[in-house]
């Protein structure tokens, strides 16, 4: 009875319909903002199903290694992207200049089994440059990190564009997401040293007209709304430019009512303490992204072509159209 | 700059000869196939030249703008026919149906800009290279199936039916198209694998649904569908032919529909 169940899960007419069911899956997660991996699950098992059935149970399989191999190839591709599902994390975060990683993640989706190893993750953001060309078209990025190995060794890298830093599974890549960041210091009421920190103002080229931000002193209930005025441009249309901090700048800072203009060494007294503008540094945007399938789903896809390969040289070592037509005439 | 576009013109005109050499002889049963091979050729040496020079001047491959992305993916899909043409005689005479179809890419190719795009440095990468000529193999293979089925289809609708007489019956002509399908299925295969490592290095993913990526895995699962679909219903030559033209249809909108929609082929990714 199971032996029949199974022969029959193994039908190439079922796996013709199960690719239409996989296009039209490919086509809703093209079209809706749902999950793909919830839409494409269903397809990829009865594809493992009926490929596993058809594997056990079909002679060509038996008879035609190549292409015994790449089926294989495609079930443990299968197989491997539903645990690269389960375990994956995709990241984003934003670091200042000269500071450390915290493990803190502005936005991220993970798989339900993801290790959460973050916390092994130790690395301090240094300078970075973006060239740019006429025109405000973004050319390299270079990211100086200082990082951490398992040993606890220092290293120093530059990283960018094709170049990811890897620290424990996770790949940490810049993005075009970068701007800056005033930083100040803080010294409440009655304390003795102050607390240093920065603020992140949108993206910059690409909000530069909103270089504000609305904040709140940590600790305190003291609102402030800060603009940044550059005083030089950062980066010129007309000719190539280099994004990094500006020399020339200073703050724009409204509360309680009031504005003030601020600049770098200035401070402002608050009933609840004194806040000293140090200095405008730059933040850099990161992706980062945790799948250890990586290097096995390349591996199974350099098996499958290879197999493919191999299975239509065999296939096709007759060439029946350079024969005659005398056994079938010519025509329809 | 000047000469860029001379010899690009003067490689289009040798196509041109190429292509209606090649409809006057199927017309009057006549086969100047040296002929029509060496047109071809001077073209592609024409053409060729005349995109190396670009890509020399501006050190950045012919893949950014739209006039760059036609005028390789014509050169690919000539070169790729040219050594068909070259190889497989008994198929020679689908020079006429296939080269008129490339005058329409021509003709859309002299009417874009072609002023330089701005190479972003995600695109920075021999990976990209490795992509696109893949890319350009599986459609170049599926170009040469297209010629068969049209010729399968002609015949079927009783049109040109004895002056394609020379060329071998439906079924062969049909196994020999699903040779190059097969052909094309392996590239396109390698192309979506170079794309994605060419995207987990450049954006940290090697998958992201982005249009391009979306539209040229439909374009694989329906090829794959095809292949299946002969082995395991037979289909008729004239069934197995629309499915060859759908394939073409969906590459064809992948490779010159999307990025012309978008301002960059991968949108978004820059
Ligand atoms: C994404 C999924 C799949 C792809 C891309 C794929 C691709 C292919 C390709 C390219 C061939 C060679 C066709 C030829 O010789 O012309 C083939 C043959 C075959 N496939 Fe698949 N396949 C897939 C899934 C499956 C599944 C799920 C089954 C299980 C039922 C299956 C069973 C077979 C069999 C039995 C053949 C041999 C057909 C023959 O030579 O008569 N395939 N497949």
């Amino acid at each position: 009875m199971l032996a029949r169940w199974w022969t029959s899960l193994a039908s190439l007419k079922l796996t013709l319909v199960i690719f239409i069911l996989f296009l039209l899956s490919v086509v809703l997660v093209y079209i809706s903002e749902l999950s793909p991996g919830w839409i494409l699950a269903l397809p990829f098992l009865l594809f493992a199903l009926n490929l596993s059935a058809a594997i056990t149970t079909n002679p060509k399989f038996r008879r035609q290694t190549g292409l015994l191999v790449f089926h294989l190839a495609l079930l443990t591709l299968v197989l491997l992207l539903a645990a690269s599902r389960l375990s994956y994390l995709k990241g984003s975060l934003e670091i200042t200049e000269d500071e450390a990683f915290d493990g803190l993640l502005t936005d991220y989706e993970a798989g339900p089994l993801h290790p959460w190893h973050l916390d092994e993750v130790h690395f301090t953001q240094l300078t970075f440059t973006i060239d740019y060309d006429p025109g405000l078209n973004r050319g390299r990025t270079r990211s100086e990190v200082l990082w951490l190995d398992e040993n606890g060794q220092p290293h120093e890298s530059i990283i960018g564009d094709h170049h990811a830093l890897i620290i424990a599974g996770y790949r940490f890549y810049t993005t075009h997401n970068k701007g800056f960041a005033p930083t100040f210091a803080w010294l409440p009421k009655g304390a003795s040293t102050p607390q240093q920190g920065s603020i992140h103002l949108p993206a910059y080229p690409a909000h530069e007209f909103q270089q504000a931000l609305d904040w709140t002193i940590p600790g305190s209930r003291q609102r402030i709304w800060t603009q940044l005025v550059l005083e030089q441009t950062v980066l010129d249309e007309n000719r190539p430019s280099i994004f990094r901090a500006p020399e020339r700048y200073h703050l724009v800072m409204r509360f309680d009512g009031q504005r003030r203009e601020l600049h770098p060494g200035e401070s402002l007294q608050f009933d609840e303490g004194r806040l000293t503008f140090v200095g405008l540094k730059t933040w850099m945007g990161y992706q980062v992204f945790y799948d250890w399938t990586i290097p096995w789903l390349l591996g199974a896809c350099v098996v499958a072509i290879l197999a493919l390969g191999w299975h239509y040289r065999q296939k096709w070592a007759a060439r029946p159209w350079l024969a005659g037509d005398e056994d079938e005439g010519t025509g329809r | 700059m000047e000469h860029e576009i001379q010899l690009l013109w003067a490689g289009i005109v040798m196509y041109v000869l190429a292509g209606s050499l090649a409809i006057v002889a199927v017309v009057l049963n006549k086969r100047p196939e040296k002929t029509i091979l060496g047109l071809l050729c001077l073209g592609l040496l024409l053409h060729g030249l005349s995109i190396g020079l670009r890509w020399v001047r501006l050190e950045q491959g012919p893949y950014l703008t739209m006039h760059e992305i036609l005028s390789s993916g014509i050169f690919g899909l000539l070169f790729m026919f040219s050594i068909a043409y070259w190889r497989i005689k008994p198929i020679r005479p689908i020079a006429a149906v296939i080269l008129p179809l490339l005058f329409i890419m021509m003709g859309w190719l002299v009417l874009t800009d072609t002023a330089p795009g701005h190479l972003p440095p995600t695109y920075d990468t021999t990976w990209l290279v490795i992509h696109i000529m893949f890319g350009k193999v599986f459609l170049g293979a599926v170009l040469i199936a297209v010629g068969m089925a049209l010729v399968i289809l002609l015949r079927r609708f009783g049109l040109w039916e004895e002056k394609f007489s020379g060329l071998p019956n439906d079924r062969r002509l049909d196994d020999l198209a699903y040779r190059f399908m097969a052909i094309g299925f392996i590239f396109e295969t390698l192309m979506l694998i170079a794309g994605a490592i060419w995207a987990q290095d450049a954006w940290g993913r090697y998958w992201a649904w982005d249009p391009l990526e979306t539209w040229s895995f439909i374009t694989w699962v329906v090829l794959a569908f095809a292949l299946h679909l002969r082995v395991t219903l037979k289909p008729a030559p004239v069934r197995g032919a629309v499915l060859i033209l759908t394939v073409f249809g969906l590459a064809f909108l992948t490779f010159y529909g999307v990025p012309f929609l978008s301002k960059v082929p991968h949108q978004g990714a820059i």
